[in-house]
């Protein structure tokens, strides 16, 4: 289990690249974090690995994994047990090594099991990811690989780490739609065959649909909503979901104009003091100068000053 | 008006391509003036080829174009080069296809020189801009500094700068937010009604797809597998292929 509450970080002191994130990911789940591009999904990500940049400062409420504090520094124990999936697999591999090389270096690293019986183990975790004849992708360069095949190595390895929590960035972004379809159908297979957990960054709301158990949507570097996935898309309460699902090319009849959502989201360096997202919300009231009040509904909760029966 | 009959591309000793199957295997298609065809397939299937041999950028190896009643295929030299400002292109990612250093002024002017347009390139520039929804003060900022949306407003302008009378975009919108995503095609929208423009659309996403285009054509391995007006193949698609295309992103919503 993931808790987070009050995350917030910023970057030389004047970057608010993560103002207010909350998340609660129970394990053996997988939960979407949405949002436009530049909202901190990837930050909120980072400062769950521990990886984020020099100059970077994290504060937060609660910050815990499986019970341990990630504030106190336990940076081994994130290396062992939360790994990343990137959206670019060939970046995420070296170029100039074999797959098995690879496969065997990290688990070298995190395991001490002897060198016959890695390769066994690195074949059995590239079987695990539905690569069919896995001795041959071990014997092969990530070039000579396609996109999905390199982006089941890339969870593969991540696997040999140990870890049972995945970080995926934008995984299929890179991918085919149908390529990318079977790696999520892949991640879905590991998350109930291996009890693994998912924090899946997407800006695609057909990925939350897809695979997703809950979801957090987050603006500004806010979680402005949260709830389980079908509830979210179904009925969103927050103005800014609402606006998002409206924008999408299958919400209005063919040919008529979408409902696009203007503006942009503001700067990190922008001082925010009541909803960060009044300056474009079509339900901007006077009362939204001031910081929207957190509303809960079930399992849901979400910010904004208006009554759950108006939103 | 574009018509394509058996176009056929084979690259020679193509090392990415699979030995003896062709990129683009006997296509044919017709666009009517001021429709759009939205073409999906998933990666290699030769949209991409298709969209360049339709563009002379590539050989065909047999079969015939037609663009507004012209043979497309025989034209050389000058006339060619004149029959191509007919189409105007727009790529996905906006970023790679604009020279950052160059101002958006310049980057407009540029194909109005080329082709020895006798107008005042800036007051076109500012008039194209206009109606991308960009206000003339975007003339004197760089590629660089501008967003995404930004940027392939401005590209979609720069298709624009000759008048062409079909517009063919290769994912224009792959790269953007949802948000933006929707303000791109109200733009298409826009200047299909306004312009009377054809286009050819190409993408994976058969959602955005169907919701700009009049017809649909779906490729595999180089052939079209199913084609045929938008509503027609949504609602009632024959191949397991267009199903898994439509299917995606509606599990957690069927009822
Ligand atoms: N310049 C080239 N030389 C040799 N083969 C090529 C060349 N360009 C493309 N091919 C091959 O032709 C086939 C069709 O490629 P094409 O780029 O048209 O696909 P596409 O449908 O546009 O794919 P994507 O969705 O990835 O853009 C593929 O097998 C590809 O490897
Ligand atoms: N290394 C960095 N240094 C300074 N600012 C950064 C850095 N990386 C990202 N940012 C900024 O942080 C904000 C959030 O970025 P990111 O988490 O990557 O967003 P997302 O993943 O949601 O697109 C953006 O304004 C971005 O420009
Ligand atoms: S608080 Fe006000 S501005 Fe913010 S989302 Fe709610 S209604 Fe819109
Ligand atoms: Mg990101
Ligand atoms: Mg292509």
């Amino acid at each position: 289990m993931l808790e987070v509450r009050g995350l917030q970080v910023v970057i030389n002191s004047d970057l608010q690249v993560v103002r207010k994130v909350d998340l609660s990911v129970p394990k053996g789940t997988i939960h979407g974090l949405i949002g436009e591009s530049g909202c901190g999904k990837t930050m909120t990500g980072m400062a769950i690995l521990g990886l984020l940049p020099k100059g970077a400062g994290l504060q937060a409420g609660t910050f815990t994994f499986e019970g341990t504090d990630l504030l106190s520094g336990a940076a081994t124990l994130r290396g062992r047990r939360i790994a990343l999936v990137s959206q670019d697999p060939a970046a995420a591999l070296n170029p100039v090594l074999r797959v098995g090389r690879q496969m065997d270096d990290v688990l070298r690293t995190h395991s001490n099991v002897a060198k016959p019986a890695r390769r066994a183990q690195a074949a059995a975790l590239l079987a695990a990811t539905g690569l069919p004849d896995p001795d041959r992708v071990l014997n092969a360069y990530p070039h000579q690989l396609s996109g999905g095949m390199q982006q089941r190595v890339v969870i593969a390895q991540a696997l040999a780490t140990g870890a049972d929590f995945l970080i995926a960035d934008e995984p299929t972004t890179a991918l085919d739609v149908t390529v990318g379809a079977q790696v999520l159908a892949l991640l879905r297979r590991l998350v109930a065959q291996r009890g693994l957990t998912i924090l899946m960054i997407t800006h695609d709301m057909d990925v939350v649909a897809e695979v997703c158990d809950r979801a957090s949507v987050l603006y500004a570097g806010i979680t402005v909503e949260e709830g389980p996935t079908e509830a979210l898309l179904r009925a969103p309460r927050h103005p800014y979901t609402k606006a998002l699902l409206a924008a999408l090319p299958d919400a209005r009849p063919k040919g008529q104009r979408l409902a696009a959502l203007e503006g942009a989201i503001p700067p990190p360096r922008q001082i925010i003091q009541g909803c960060a997202f009044a300056p474009r919300c079509p339900m901007a009231m006077p009362v939204c100068a001031t910081p929207p009040p957190r509303r809960t509904e079930g399992e849901r909760f979400w910010l904004c000053h208006l009554e759950a029966r108006d939103a | 008006m574009l018509e394509v009959r058996d176009l056929v591309v084979r690259y020679r000793r193509g090392f990415l391509s699979a030995p003896g199957l062709a990129a683009v295997n006997s296509v044919s298609l017709t666009l009517p003036l001021g429709h759009t065809l939205g073409i999906v397939g998933e990666s290699g299937s030769g949209k991409s080829s298709l969209l360049r041999a339709i563009l002379r950028l590539v050989p065909v190896t047999s079969g015939a174009i037609r663009l507004n009643g012209q043979d497309f295929l025989s034209l050389k030299g000058p006339s060619l080069r004149v029959a191509r400002h007919g189409i105007g292109v727009v790529a996905q990612n906006p970023f790679l296809s604009l020279s950052p250093r160059l101002t958006i002024a310049e980057i407009l002017a540029e194909p109005m020189q080329a082709a020895g347009l006798a107008v005042n390139h800036r007051a076109r520039a500012a008039s194209l801009l206009a109606q991308c929804g960009l206000p003339a003060e975007f003339l004197t900022r760089r590629a660089r500094e501008l967003s995404g949306g930004q940027a392939q407003r401005v590209a979609i302008a720069r298709a624009l700068t000759l008048s062409p009378s079909l517009l063919v975009l290769d994912e224009p919108t792959s790269a953007l937010d949802v948000s933006v995503q929707a303000q791109i095609l109200n733009l298409l929208q826009d200047l299909k009604q306004d312009l009377g423009l054809s286009m050819l659309f190409v993408t994976h996403n058969l959602k955005v797809v169907a919701h700009i285009s009049d017809s649909l054509l779906v490729m595999q391995r180089g052939e079209v597998v199913e084609s045929g007006p938008t509503d027609q193949v949504m609602q009632a698609p024959t191949k397991a292929y267009t199903q898994e295309l439509m299917g995606f992103g509606r599990h957690a919503l069927r009822p």
